[in-house]
């Protein structure tokens, strides 16, 4: 299937800090991507990039097959793009932005607007200044939807907003996919991308540390736990592959990939250990497990750069 | 038909859709021959994503719960109510030699369980 969108080595820094660093990945057409990381792990700076906003130092960036740097404008009038805080002008009413906005989409753009921002119950002639956070949201997304585009990019769309009304963005952005349209979604919100997503996309400290459906990475990993007898003892080397492993006392917690239980138990008996608990992890478990696996090992260079580059 | 999802449960959400569809089936809620939800309806009102609730209705039909109907959608199939009310005992027999094993793992004896959901039981 054709790409939608592409980083190829895509590397960006502001003064000392590295946002993104010789990443690449590449979402197809019809899904529903989450990219999910910490905070600055550079998941608004892939975004800016991909839409034109910004310039990558190097490496490039393709939407619908455009590049980013040379087809700006043309990306962004097929592209739906809503930022965590949208730019909205205050001093116009409901009905008016979406008047204002329509000129810069072919016909049809009003109609749809009309029909969206009813379906979000907003007064078309309510002032955007007077507006409450979440119905602004409401109304950056009509506008990015209104032009019925091939891909909708959502930068963290619903943080700080009610359950009501991200429980309304979930459905239009499932509404989006059911039609064979793409989604790029960012977003804190872990358990609403394990609801939405195909595919989960994870950055942290500016690398990709994982591209996979989310159906795979979920049926693959696995957390074991074992209380080993005391905390001289060694843990028994765990068959598959490990993500990451903490000790609390003599308490030990593996994320595994493909992990071999029946190996596993067997080893254990042998050591005459207790039999380790295995559970299925949800994505926040092997997302912060990840995360914290990542920090541990070391690809510190931002970590240590970034004080520097803060004014105290 | 609604779905209660929770991501967060430990069991696959496709795999929810899939036990629900089949427990309504068993108890009655769903009759044979009856029309469920569209894809994308099940998906926009339960919040999930597409695929997955494609997933589930694929499973169904091929354990012949669900009929396909020409241009109209999936119906309950006539044979549905028997396999259902034979899975549902499979599915809580999955559930509860999950929740033996924690308890074995504690320590906790067969009496003491038995005990446990004789009272439960009783509570509920």
């Amino acid at each position: 299937m054709k790409s939608v969108i592409e980083l190829k080595n895509t590397s960006k820094r502001f003064g000392k800090v590295i946002a993104l660093d010789g990443v690449s990945f590449s979402v197809p057409a019809g899904v529903v991507c989450a990219v999910l990381g910490s905070n600055g792990a550079g998941k608004s700076t892939a975004i800016r990039l991909l839409l034109g906003l910004e310039d990558p130092d190097s490496g490039s960036t393709e939407v619908l097959g455009m590049n980013s740097r040379t087809h700006a404008l043309e990306i962004r009038q097929r592209v739906g793009y809503v930022a965590d805080q949208p730019p909205l002008y205050d001093w116009m009413t409901v009905a008016e932005i979406g008047w204002f906005a329509s000129g810069f989409y072919p016909t049809g753009y009003q109609q749809e607007y009309t029909r969206l921002i009813e379906r979000f119950q907003l007064q078309p002639d309510q002032k955007i200044g007077g507006l409450s956070k979440g119905m602004k949201a409401k109304v950056a997304l009509s506008l990015a939807m209104a032009h019925r585009p091939e891909l909708l990019i959502l930068d963290e769309p619903t943080s700080g907003l009610d359950p009501l009304v991200r429980r309304e963005f979930l459905e239009s952005m499932i509404d989006i996919s059911a039609e064979g349209r793409t989604v790029l979604l960012s977003s804190h919100q872990v358990s609403e991308v394990e609801r939405v997503a195909d595919m989960v996309a994870i950055l942290l400290n500016g690398h990709l540390v994982c591209l996979e459906r989310l159906e795979d990475l979920k049926r693959t990993t696995q957390e074991v736990q074992l209380s080993l007898p005391d905390s001289a003892a060694t843990p028994p080397s765990i068959p598959g592959s490990v993500l990451a492993h903490v000790a609390f006392g003599h308490d030990h917690i593996w994320m595994v990939r493909d992990l071999q239980a029946e190996t596993l138990l067997q080893t254990c008996s042998e050591l005459s250990l207790p039999t380790p608990i295995i559970r299925k992890p949800n994505l926040e478990d092997i997302l912060l497990a990840m995360l914290r696996e990542y920090r541990k090992d070391g690809h510190p260079h931002r970590e240590q750069r970034q004080p520097e580059s803060e004014p105290v | 038909m609604i779905c209660q999802i929770d991501p967060n449960n430990g069991i696959a959400i496709y795999e929810q859709i899939e036990r629900q569809v089949k427990f309504a089936v068993a108890n009655g809620s769903l009759v044979v021959g009856e029309r469920i939800p569209s894809v994308r309806e099940l998906a926009t009102q339960a919040a999930v994503n597409v695929n997955t609730v494609a997933r589930a209705y694929r499973e169904l039909q091929q354990q012949g719960i669900l009929n396909s109907i020409r241009g109209t959608g999936l119906a309950v199939a006539a044979e549905a109510p028997e396999i259902c009310r034979r899975s549902r005992m499979q599915m809580i027999r999955d559930r509860l030699r999950f929740v033996l094993q924690e308890a074995k793992q504690n320590q906790i004896s067969l009496d003491e369980i038995t005990t446990l959901v004789t009272t439960e039981w009783q509570d509920l």
